[in-house]
């Protein structure tokens, strides 16, 4: 998932608890004293992860996840905090790597280190079926739905910027006249499913998510090409430079070898490992 | 019931008027909806026709046809004794709901899918979470109670203070606080234990003020008078006050355990797999939440309807006095 802010909620604690010392163990000796990597991610993202009819994680960063385990001779082991709980950073240890999609940026690296990007998601764009919008520039001035604090909302309010090394080129193809902000996507997609204009007039999310919907059998369109792509990387907190080159060194063996790509395959389709 | 009723009069549904009355209003109510277009349309097809071209015809055929059913389930229900009543209206007003979950057009064999994991996981982790979180909120309650009416002023400033903060922050900004605050200390806690430090803390805080309302409720003379035959501070209290203090304390008691069963949902933002957790999540990757949201909330109300029937056996075990 790919929010660019964590909530303000949690910044307040955070900030209010910043004056006493923070106590962060070595995650690799942790790791190391366990053989047990435990990797936070979200259960509400399908289908990057999310639980299956066994009631199982499962997804493509789930897949990551434990094949990053595998290499490096680990257990996995996943738990489930919120989103905002993880992009808080102070993980205190209780759990020593994020592999749920997130989205490199400087405000993000001051907290994190990004051993690897993993993968590119494109953002795209819905409307409903009965939509006469046929083009992006046609969603000018129309109301659309994102996730709060996610790049697709700082998109929507042509506030992005990807602070990342070889970030793709970005243009804003269209400007909304009213931006909706939703805690997930699905409840965005629920709100245009009722109908073209009823709530809103289209959904900007992953291109992945969207097309999950429409196999599910809402009835919606995309609308023209991605808008943009996003890298996701791997995260872990600062100050461990070993585990982050090991991270980086499994994830370079799974490109190299095939490995990323054809995980991609198998949960989107088409081979999202590398930038477009 | 207050008391048995010992005056009588005649039964309000049974007057003429009040029936009519009942009938023009449920009639005028009904016509604003489209009936016909329903499945009550098609029922009375051989009255009304087509039920797309019976137009106003329809609409008002249906709305009578209800209108009337309504008034003559009215009547009858009134001639029943009062339990056979209660259970009456209950059962209607139960198959009015199902019928309303009936049109969201559920999948029905995933939710039976998943019943089973949302009770071996969710149901469980839920009660239990609750239970605990509950018993330890008891607990403070007692010594809060005791500690707001001391003449003690650390002790009364700390539980005021305590009541006050804890009253006055929301739950789920304490949750978060506990799971992410704590740390900040060096005391990690998991997601489990932070959730129920955070229930048994707001909820007893909540549950001191009922303490300390229904032990003031007590006489001060039953107080004196313990006093006085040399009676100490506990033994007044544990056999003079409190069970005195029992009968008023229990039903707003009540409603906080059941308060507390649906509150414990607040911990699910920290990762915990309850109930609303896998209420949220399981239906995700195949779009079914709205079958998780309403297997979930039934689950929720059948806990409810328990926690209801035992309080409604604790009262009655101390109303034993009140009863002629």
């Amino acid at each position: 998932m790919n929010k660019s802010g964590f909530s303000a909620l949690a910044a307040s604690v955070l900030i209010g608890f910043s004056a006493l010392p923070a106590f962060a163990g070595e995650a690799l000796d942790r790791i190391e004293a366990a053989k047990t990597l435990t990797i936070a991610t979200d259960a509400n993202w399908a289908p990057q992860s999310f639980l299956n009819e066994q009631n199982e994680m499962d997804g493509f960063d789930v897949d990551v996840g434990k094949e990053i385990g595998k290499r490096l001779g680990w257990e996995v082991n996943f738990i489930t905090p919120g989103w905002d709980i993880i992009t808080a950073g102070n993980w205190q240890g209780r759990w020593d790597m994020h592999v749920g999609s997130m989205t490199p940026t400087n405000a993000r690296a001051e907290v994190f280190s990004f051993p690897a990007i993993y993968y590119y998601t494109p953002a795209a764009v819905v409307v409903h079926e009965d939509s006469s919008v046929t083009a992006l520039s046609e969603l000018n001035g129309k109301a659309v739905g994102v996730t709060t604090a996610s790049t697709f909302e700082a998109y929507a309010n042509q506030d992005l910027t990807l602070d990342v090394v070889d970030a793709p080129g970005l243009t804003y193809e269209f400007q909304p006249g009213e931006v909706k902000s939703f805690a997930n996507t699905s409840t965005a997609l629920d709100d245009l499913r009722l109908g073209a204009g009823v709530r809103l007039d289209g959904v900007i999310s992953s291109l992945p998510s969207l097309l999950n919907a429409i196999e599910a059998g809402y009835p919606l369109v995309q609308l023209g090409d991605p808008i943009f792509y996003e890298p996701l990387a791997v995260a872990i907190e600062l100050g461990d430079p070993e585990l982050t080159d090991m991270i980086a060194g499994a994830i370079e063996e799974m490109k190299a070898d095939g490995t990323l790509s054809a995980l991609s395959v198998k949960w989107y389709g088409v081979d999202y490992s590398l930038a477009e | 019931m207050l008391y048995a009723e010992t005056v009588d009069a005649e039964i309000l549904v049974h007057k003429p008027r009040f029936i009519a009355g009942a009938f023009c209003v449920v009639f005028l109510i009904l016509l604003m909806f489209n009936l016909p277009a329903s499945g009550l349309g098609e029922l009375m097809r051989p009255v009304i026709g087509e039920p797309s071209e019976s137009g106003w015809f329809g609409r008002v055929a249906v709305s009578g046809v209800l209108a009337l059913l309504f008034c003559a389930n009215l009547v009858v229900i009134a001639f029943l004794p009062m339990r056979a009543q209660v259970l009456a209206v209950w059962l209607e007003l139960l198959v009015l709901l199902l019928i309303f979950f009936e049109t969201f057009d559920l999948s029905l064999p995933f939710i039976l899918e998943k019943l089973p994991f949302l009770i071996t996981q969710g149901l469980l982790t839920t009660v239990y979470i609750s239970a605990i979180s509950i018993m330890i909120a008891t607990v403070i309650a007692v010594f809060g109670a005791v500690a707001k009416l001391s003449g003690n002023g650390f002790v009364f400033a700390i539980a005021s203070f305590y009541t006050s903060f804890f009253r006055g922050l929301p739950l789920l900004m304490q949750v978060y606080l506990i799971y992410l605050g704590l740390p900040q200390l060096g005391i990690i806690v998991d997601a489990v234990p932070a959730g129920i430090i955070a229930l048994s803390l707001c909820y007893g805080a909540y549950m001191t003020e009922i303490f300390r309302a229904g032990i003031q409720s007590i006489d001060r003379g039953q107080w004196e008078g313990a006093r006085s035959i040399g009676f100490g501070f506990g033994l007044t209290m544990r056999r003079i006050i409190l069970p005195q203090a029992l009968p008023v304390i229990i039903p707003p008691t009540g409603n906080q355990f059941i308060s507390m069963l649906k509150d414990s949902s607040l911990v699910s933002v920290i990762g915990v797999w309850e109930l609303m957790f896998l209420a949220r999540t399981l239906g995700q990757k195949t779009f079914q939440h709205m079958e998780m949201l309403i297997a979930v909330a039934l689950l929720y109300w059948m806990l409810s309807i328990i926690l209801e029937f035992i309080q409604s056996r604790i009262e009655r075990h101390y109303a034993r006095s009140k009863i002629r």
